[in-house]
């Protein structure tokens, strides 16, 4: 800090007027009666990704060429970027801030690219190993059971992993085709995350058949129920079991493992879920002519949009407001189908509008198969009576992960009902930290949740339009003529391009901005951070409206 | 952290005395980062000459020759002269003087120095009104603006005087405009001036909050607008006042959206700032075909 000179008399002035000493003796900081500071917020993406990606983070980190990092990030909260950035319904992307200025950031896309490079460099996969004294059983290879088993291993604790197939990965391996996400992917996936610490894997071993519960009791510390939902809801009318009608999960089951599979020409599938978009899109890579109906309209469909599109440009057909009546068969076999028309009534308890028939109106269909899609629901046989369960589902606290049974944990689909691949993870990964807080007596820690960033909070003079990078595709003609992966991932270019545009909101990415235009050069750029110097900033607030990411919050002095 | 885009010395230091949200003293910033510390400044009185500090304290580390209101340029030129004859010439001249300055009492010696192409930069810092002296209109003050010599009754009807037309009708090497909001571009035009010899003409936009009646915060956010609304554009004119280039590659904001943030512009109904619309869109579209004329014209034999 500069001294301010003062002249008692004139001997002391020089001859000629001439400054002699700054003027950083004037601590302007005393003008001010607002005063900014850093404070980085929360980005809207993260919010919206029920694992919790921390996406702006890997996305700056992508843009820094810091790509190890990237995935290191992406793998604290979800083990599989690889599968959810092909198969994810991507909730960040509705609420990404860039969606209100021209199109949100292909956000799954980045992740896809981040798994993929993940899985080309294996040594970016610090090993673990075994260091604490506590067991935990795993029952079920799904996403929820493989997270709740990669979160555990790498906090040291060794993991046995039941699964009652001869293969892990659940729904990932035998419900979705391998047009959207290949078997050897899933495989190397897999192996990443058994390979990555602690983890014996049990395949063929389920719970109820091979081990029951209170062995794994016994030999484990706490246990992890990852069941998911492996049976398909009945219709509940005459004629199921004909020749002709399959629920649609075995048919996936029997595409999936490699089946040569041939459902007929005429083919219809029963629902409006991912199951029904799957299986009509494998019966039309079948041969076949594939209608799905549905009771409900579009707009009520539980699938995936994405996947409903698909499904469209690809040629199945649809049709809305009807349900199967009555099953017609022919020397045991079956010949035609009845359906009921519906329209669309009051509400129900899940707040879509419920069908109801229309009186005396139906129509009819010569098919050569019919698919039964209409929702899957839990094998709970093994836990029966022992762990509190409800509606078929295993009751368990949202925090804690905790069943009615202590040291008993669950979490995915067996315990939300039908649901995805990253909610199931992100349970998996949460009910690891409960586990562990079980162990250690340690408290959840209640951190104050901080700001989210909305679009106002942009200043959008520093961007330019632009449209979101798709992912280059085989086109949908060709890609129903086989099983091929339709999707491929971002050339390297296009990757930085993607990543360019993400605005990185409420996180300081180095923009220089705020240092740039402070009039009062009260902002100190030191290695990486910013710093306001309170002695002379005079709380002019440039630097706030300044920050193209709403970094800098202010306060009132005094108060 | 990254390398900073914009260098990284600074000559202009904290604790100087001007207003919260400034833009005259973030203009000198830029400059002097683009100029370096080889820099020798006239300022004549303007807000300038109160911001650095008083006697015998300075908030810039190079030096600068306090001068009268209208003596800018030919004190510039003096200097120069001095100090090439004890064989300086290495430091570049800069005359740093405010609209009234330029536009109003300092035009004589402008033109004069101008004429003559005398070796330095003149740059006004254009804030659009006397303001050290609380805020009385200049020529430089746009139409529609208040100021307390053009109250709202009276609010000012002239349009805003054609600087660089008339620095251009001088044949000078150089001339450019800036704005505080553009950084980049407002560094590499001063960079290129200091290596020019001939008189160098910058015109930089910055604003006012306390003589526009603008919140400090916004003052940037202003002299962005003032670009993308095109009632300040950048632009270079160069080949002695014969090309004429305009930076057209933005995103257009409405100037509605730039006068009604300011509260010097509030009495004006929507018929008026539509009005100050029409005019500013004919000044763009003159200037456009200004610079189309230039480039169907020849330029200097020596190109
Ligand atoms: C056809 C289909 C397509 C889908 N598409 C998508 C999609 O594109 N995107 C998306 O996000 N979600 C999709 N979903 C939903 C998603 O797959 C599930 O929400 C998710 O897989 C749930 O994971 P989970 O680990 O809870 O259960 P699961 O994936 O069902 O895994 C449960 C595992 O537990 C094993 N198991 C069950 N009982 C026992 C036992 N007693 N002992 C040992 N092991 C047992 C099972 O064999 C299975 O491996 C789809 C679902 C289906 C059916
Ligand atoms: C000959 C003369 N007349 C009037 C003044 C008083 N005066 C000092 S600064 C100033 C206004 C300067 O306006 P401008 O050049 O636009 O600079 P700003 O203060 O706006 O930065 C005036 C009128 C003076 N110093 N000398
Ligand atoms: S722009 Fe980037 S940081 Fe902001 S919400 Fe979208 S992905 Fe997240
Ligand atoms: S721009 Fe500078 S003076 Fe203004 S509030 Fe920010 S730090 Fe303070
Ligand atoms: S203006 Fe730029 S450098 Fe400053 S806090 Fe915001 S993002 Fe970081
Ligand atoms: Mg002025």
């Amino acid at each position: 800090m500069g001294e301010k000179i003062v002249f008692k008399n004139y001997k002391e002035m020089p001859i000629r007027a001439m400054s002699v000493a700054d003027m950083t003796w004037n601590l302007t900081g005393s003008w001010r009666n607002i005063r900014p500071y850093y404070d980085f917020k929360l980005s809207p993406c993260r919010v919206g990704c029920p694992a919790g990606e921390d996406i702006q983070k890997y996305i700056f980190l992508l843009i820094e060429d810091r790509a190890e990092e990237a995935w290191r990030t992406i793998i604290e909260t979800n083990p599989m970027p690889a599968v959810t950035g092909r198969v994810c319904f991507h909730p960040c992307m509705e609420k990404c801030t860039r969606k209100d200025f021209d199109q949100s950031i292909n956000i799954p896309g980045i992740e896809r690219s981040i798994g993929d490079l993940g899985l080309e460099n294996p040594g970016w996969m610090k090993k673990t190993k075994a260091s604490k004294k506590e067991k935990v059983a795993v029952v079920g290879g799904g996403p929820a059971g493989l997270s709740c088993a990669f979160y555990l291993a790498r906090r040291g604790y060794a993991v046995t992993l039941f699964e009652a197939d001869k293969a892990l990965g659940g729904v990932l391996r035998w419900g979705i085709p391998e047009y959207r996400l290949p078997n050897t992917l899933l495989d190397d996936v897999i192996t990443q995350i058994v390979e990555s610490g602690p983890i014996t894997v049990k395949s063929g071993t389920a719970l109820g058949k091979g081990v029951d519960l209170e062995s794994l009791e016994k030999e484990f510390d706490a246990l992890f129920l990852g069941l998911g939902l492996a049976e398909s809801r009945a219709l509940g009318i005459d004629g199921e079991e004909t020749d002709g009608v399959e629920a649609g999960l075995e048919f996936l089951r029997r595409v999936n493992s490699g089946e040569k599979v041939d459902p007929g020409k005429r083919v219809a599938v029963i629902g409006g879920g991912n199951t029904a978009m799957d299986v009509a899109r494998c019966a039309l890579r079948s041969g076949s002519d594939v209608t799905v109906i549905y009771r409900r309209t579009r707009h009520e469909m539980p699938a995936i949009s994405d996947e409903i599109e698909e499904a469209e440009h690809e040629g199945v057909n649809f049709r809305f407001l009807a349900a199967p009546k009555d099953i017609i068969t022919k020397n045991g076999k079956l010949e035609k189908v009845v359906f009921q028309e519906m329209e669309l009534g009051e509400p129900d308890e899940s707040g879509r509008r419920r069908p109801v028939p229309v009186e005396g109106k139906t129509f009819e269909l010569e098919l050569d198969r019919m698919f039964t899609a209409i929702g899957e629901t839990a094998d709970l046989g093994p836990i029966e009576g022992r762990v509190g369960s409800e509606w078929n589902l295993i009751g368990a606290d949202g925090e804690s992960y905790q069943t009615s049974r202590k040291g008993i944990y669950a979490g995915g689909d067996v315990v939300t009902g039908a649901a995805s691949v990253v909610e199931a993870v992100a349970a998996g990964r949460k009910a690891a930290e409960a586990i562990e807080r079980s162990f250690t007596g340690a408290e959840d820690k209640a951190v104050e949740e901080p700001k989210v960033i909305g679009f106002e909070d942009i200043n959008t003079a520093y961007f330019d339009h632009s449209n979101r990078s798709l992912l280059p595709r085989i086109d949908h003609k060709e890609a129903v003529n086989g099983f091929g992966e339709i999707h491929l991932g971002f050339s390297p270019e296009m990757l930085a391009r993607e990543t360019e545009r993400c605005f990185s909101c409420g996180v300081c990415n180095f923009c220089d901005n705020c240092w740039v235009f402070c009039p009062d050069v009260a902002i100190i750029r030191k290695e990486d951070e910013y710093e306001v110097d309170y002695d002379f900033c005079k709380g002019c607030l440039v630097c706030v409206i300044e920050c193209p990411r709403g970094c800098i919050s202010t306060r009132e002095e005094g108060k | 952290m990254r390398p900073a885009k914009i260098p990284t010395e600074e000559l202009m230091t904290s604790g100087h005395l001007a207003c919260q949200g400034c833009g005259a003293t973030q203009a000198m910033r830029f400059a002097l980062k683009a100029l370096g510390p080889k820099t020798a400044l006239v300022i004549p009185a303007c807000c300038w000459s109160v911001i650095d500090g008083p006697f015998p304290h300075s908030s810039l580390k190079v030096p600068i020759f306090h001068t009268a209101f209208e003596a800018a340029a030919s004190t510039a030129s003096g200097l120069k002269a001095g100090l090439e004859m004890r064989g300086d010439t290495e430091t570049v001249v800069m005359a740093w003087a405010g609209d009234g300055g330029t536009f109003d009492i300092g035009i004589q010696a402008l033109s004069g120095a101008a004429e003559r192409n005398e070796d330095m930069i003149y740059c006004c810092y254009d804030n659009e009104a006397y303001m050290n002296t609380g805020i009385q209109r200049s020529s430089a003050t746009p139409a529609g603006a208040w100021t307390t010599t053009t109250p709202i009754k009276h609010y000012k009807k002239r349009p805003k005087k054609k600087i660089i037309d008339i620095m251009a009708a001088h044949s000078i090497p150089y001339i450019a405009t800036a704005s505080v909001a553009y950084p980049l571009d407002l560094i590499e035009k001063f960079k290129k001036a200091r290596e020019i010899k001939g008189t160098r003409f910058i015109h930089v936009f910055a604003p006012c909050p306390t003589g526009w009646k603008l919140a400090p915060e916004l003052s940037v956010s202003m002299a962005r607008q003032a670009v993308t609304s095109k009632i300040f554009p950048l632009m270079e004119v160069t080949d002695n006042g014969r090309r004429w280039s305009v930076w057209k590659d933005f995103e257009p904001t409405p100037l509605q959206d730039y006068i009604k943030a300011q509260g010097r512009f509030r009495h004006l109904t929507d018929e008026e700032i539509e009005g100050i619309g029409r005019e500013t869109e004919r000044n763009w579209q003159e200037l456009l075909m200004k610079e189309r004329i230039s480039l169907e014209l020849p330029g200097l034999e020596s190109e």
